[in-house]
């Protein structure tokens, strides 16, 4: 191959250089280049923002399919009967926004250096977003207590797969906050205790704003 | 070929020195299981992946022949049809599985989540893929998907149904990972310098299409999900049946299945660009690599790149002209779908301002790249008929679909893989693909993929499909006969023809022609600065810089005709004078 004696030439040069080759010339676009990665060859957190914000996008486009299935099929066909959305609905949506408020509340405890009040308000946080789930559960069994199943008509399927659907992504969140709670961050870990509550609210945050979406949704559109 | 090498001499031994440390992400592992089915390293996912779509082109090539055959010769006994009962049913699903494997795991998991998974943090600097975990759950999420298709077919019908649904929705959930994974590791683990103007092509193709996929394999997602509770729950979301019983009663009940279609087709028209995009940034690189100049307006073909993602989007309704539609829109996607013509051509210009007055290297990858070129322009042609709702009510056939699709998606999307696998493979494995073997394949394969699938426009445009014997059109319908005959055998000639191809793949990868340097091609990404294979964690213990642009081909006053991306620009100066 042409230009092989080039090689020595380089080594020279390296080693010449001594504390390695210096700063690029910035390209222009970004100038947090030093803060991507941290000693030792470890990314940085960013890419656990980066990724939660990414997540997010896609669980709404999740939902945005199906509401809009929702509101097309809704005008499609005339076998759509509305459901009466249970009351303990209105009970959930407050808990689960609550559990909004004293996770923040966790989060200011957290940046004063307060552990013991963080854990504290981040269980009350967990105990809310199960107590939502566990609301869900009632609503579903009214509704079939009711008579009014999955499969009764479009109405109902509707309610029952955007409930689940968001129960379930739900539920991950629940994993998120006690993953939060139980887990030990020492500095060995790739993540810190604060990016992990950060990350953890931002889920927590958007399935409030997600539910509270649904359910205008579910309320306007009967 | 030497710039790229000469950093990385120091480099292989302090990596083994280090490999032990607990700082390095991805420490060697002992063990089959560990280094290969369970390894988090992005080289040995994206590898897995490449075994996968190996397995699974020949595969569905092996069902498209059977249906051709068939096709021809429908008394012949075959294994999997005639064995099944010989049904239309079976017919069908062998279509669909024909389908399934070749755009879910090959089209949409070799270009991107296989050579993405290998070159991505390679060619950015980066040491491993950001969420190491979720990439090797994706891998099996793809290979469950993988049984559960290829399970569907040996099953009865409606629960092979719900089965390949489900497998489906595993592969959405798959990409979704993936799509996470690539778009993150690009924002946020480049190497210092690697700025977005100087990110390779491939790495912006890759990247423009996580974002896509990201937002269309939710719909499908989605869409799956209710068609399953519709299967299994009974619940209402599509009611086909609904529908065909109260089809007389009004408009109303006809937009209840055309909500599955939007559904479907938004999914699907997109990722036709999901299985393209990643091609675009391949073939790009290798016609700049080979052509040893510069991307022509390389900028514009970033452009272009967002262009083809953003237009993706919006031409769903390309596929529901004949659905009854409101009468405006077909007018819209119309329109739409033509833009797309425009991002296409700036990246065909491109090409052609690269490939000018270059002293172009017609090595096998390189043909394989002009090979996808061409393809890519004569398939797209006959997308402009398609795109039209006046035209394409005249031209709509089965076999023009299968002739335009086959040629603009399938194969052209394979030439650029079979282009990137020449291209990568002496990095990946030490070694290179046979020339000579490879060309052969190459010109044998180009001329059997134009004999299958031009005549089958012309199929098409005779209206053939539509014909039924007796009727005034028979005559025609004898000429479709021979056409159908011709295309069958030059089918059975390419397929035969990829034997080649495996051959020298298993040849190559024990007995090929070494490739001790670095880097074998003289290219400027940074994978070419690491040894071949690349040690475990890529890049040993300094981390990568980068001073410049990805394309720096026949740089005015420098020796070599390539800077790589490494290299910095002292280093570029003396290599010049020890070269004078």
């Amino acid at each position: 191959m042409p230009g092989a004696t080039a090689v020595p030439d380089i080594e020279v040069i390296i080693e010449d250089g001594g504390g390695g080759p210096t700063p690029p010339p910035g390209g222009g676009d970004d100038g947090d280049d030093g803060k991507r990665r941290r000693p030792g060859g470890r990314p940085s957190p960013n890419r656990y923002y980066t990724g939660i914000a990414l997540g997010i996008v896609s669980i709404l486009m999740f939902f945005m399919a199906l509401a809009s299935a929702f509101l097309v099929r809704r005008g499609a066909s005339g076998d759509w009967i509305p459901v009466h959305l249970p009351a303990v609905l209105w009970i959930n949506t407050l808990a689960l926004i609550a559990s909004s408020f004293t996770l923040e509340r966790a989060r200011r405890s957290l940046s004063r250096l307060d552990v013991s009040g963080f854990r504290k308000l981040w269980a009350v946080t967990t105990g809310l977003g199960a107590l939502f789930l566990i609301g869900q559960l009632v609503a579903w069994r009214q509704l079939v207590a009711q008579g009014v199943f999955m499969a009764s008509n479009p109405a109902s399927s509707f309610f029952y797969i955007f409930t689940a659907a968001h129960g379930v992504h739900l539920l991950g969140g629940v994993g998120a906050l006690v993953y939060v709670l139980v887990r030990k961050f020492d500095n060995n870990r790739s993540i810190a205790l604060p990016t992990a509550a950060e990350v953890a609210s931002y889920y927590w945050h958007f399935m409030d704003g997600l539910w509270v979406f649904l359910l205008a949704l579910l309320y306007l559109g009967k | 070929m030497t710039l790229g090498r000469a950093t990385d001499l120091p480099r292989v031994s302090m990596a083994n020195d280090d490999s032990s440390g607990a700082n390095h992400p991805d420490t060697p592992q002992t063990g089959f299981l560990s280094r290969y089915v369970f390894s988090t390293n992005h080289k040995a996912i994206g590898l897995n992946y490449l075994w996968l779509a190996l397995f699974s082109v020949f595969l569905g090539m092996a069902m498209s022949l059977l249906m051709r055959v068939h096709l021809v010769w429908p008394g012949v006994h075959l294994p999997l049809l005639s064995s099944f009962g010989n049904s239309p049913d079976r017919y069908a699903a062998l279509a669909t599985l024909h389908g399934s494997l070749m755009v879910f795991l090959v089209l949409t998991a070799a270009p991107q989540a296989g050579f993405g998974n290998y070159f991505l943090p390679l060619q950015i600097g980066a040491r491993e893929m950001a969420f190491p975990t979720l990439n090797v759950l994706a891998f099996w999420a793809t290979v469950a998907s993988f049984l559960g298709m290829t399970g569907a077919f040996l099953i009865s019908p409606q629960l092979g149904i719900t089965l390949w649904i489900v497998s489906v929705a595993i592969f959405c959930a798959a990409s979704l990972l993936n799509a996470l994974n690539f778009s993150v590791t690009t924002i946020d683990l480049r190497a210092h310098g690697m700025t977005l103007p100087r990110l390779p092509l491939t790495v912006w193709a890759w990247f423009i299409n996580a974002i896509l996929s990201m937002l269309i394999f939710s719909i499908l997602l989605a869409a799956c999900v209710c068609l399953l509770s519709d299967r299994l729950l009974s619940t209402h979301f599509f009611p086909m049946l609904n529908f065909f019983s109260t089809q007389r009663a009004g408009v109303i009940a006809n937009a209840v299945p055309t909500l599955w279609q939007r559904l479907f087709w938004f999914f699907a028209q997109a990722e036709v660009y999901v299985a393209m995009l990643p091609c675009f940034g391949l073939v790009t690189h290798l016609v700049a690599t080979f052509s040893r100049k510069p991307v022509w307006k390389e900028r514009l073909v970033v452009l272009a790149l967002c262009g083809v993602g953003l237009f993706g989007f919006c031409v769903w309704g390309q596929h529901m002209f004949s659905s009854g539609m409101n009468p405006f829109s077909p007018l819209v996607f119309s329109l739409l779908a033509s833009s797309l013509g425009l991002p296409a051509t700036i990246l065909l210009i491109s090409w052609l301002g690269t490939l000018w007055n270059a002293r172009v290297q017609l090595n096998t990858a390189m043909l394989f790249a002009l090979g996808f070129i061409s393809l890519f322009l004569s398939g797209g042609l006959s997308g402009i008929f398609l795109a039209r709702h006046d035209l394409a009510a005249a031209a709509v056939s089965d076999d023009f679909i299968a002739g335009h699709f086959h040629l603009v998606m399938g194969v052209a999307a394979t030439f650029a893989i079979l282009g990137a696998l020449f291209f990568w493979f002496p990095k990946m494995f030490g070694r290179r693909l046979n020339e000579p073997l490879g060309k052969l394949h190459f010109w044998i394969t180009f001329a059997g993929v134009y004999c299958v699938f031009m005549p089958m426009h012309w199929l098409g445009l005779m209206a053939h499909s539509r014909v039924s014997p007796g009727s005034p059109l028979a005559s025609v319908a004898a000429a479709g006969s021979a056409i159908r005959t011709f295309i069958t055998v030059a089918i059975l000639l390419t397929v035969f023809a990829q034997g080649l191809f495996l051959i020298n793949f298993l040849w190559s990868l024990f007995r090929g022609e070494k490739t001790e340097e670095c880097n074998f091609w003289r290219a400027t990404t940074l994978e070419w600065s690491v040894p071949s294979p690349p040690p475990a964690d890529d890049f040993g213990p300094s981390d990568p810089v980068v001073y410049r642009g990805a394309y720096e081909f026949s740089v005015p006053d420098v020796a070599e005709d390539f800077v790589p991306q490494h290299l910095a620009p002292e280093q570029v100066v003396r290599a010049r004078q020890s070269g004078e």
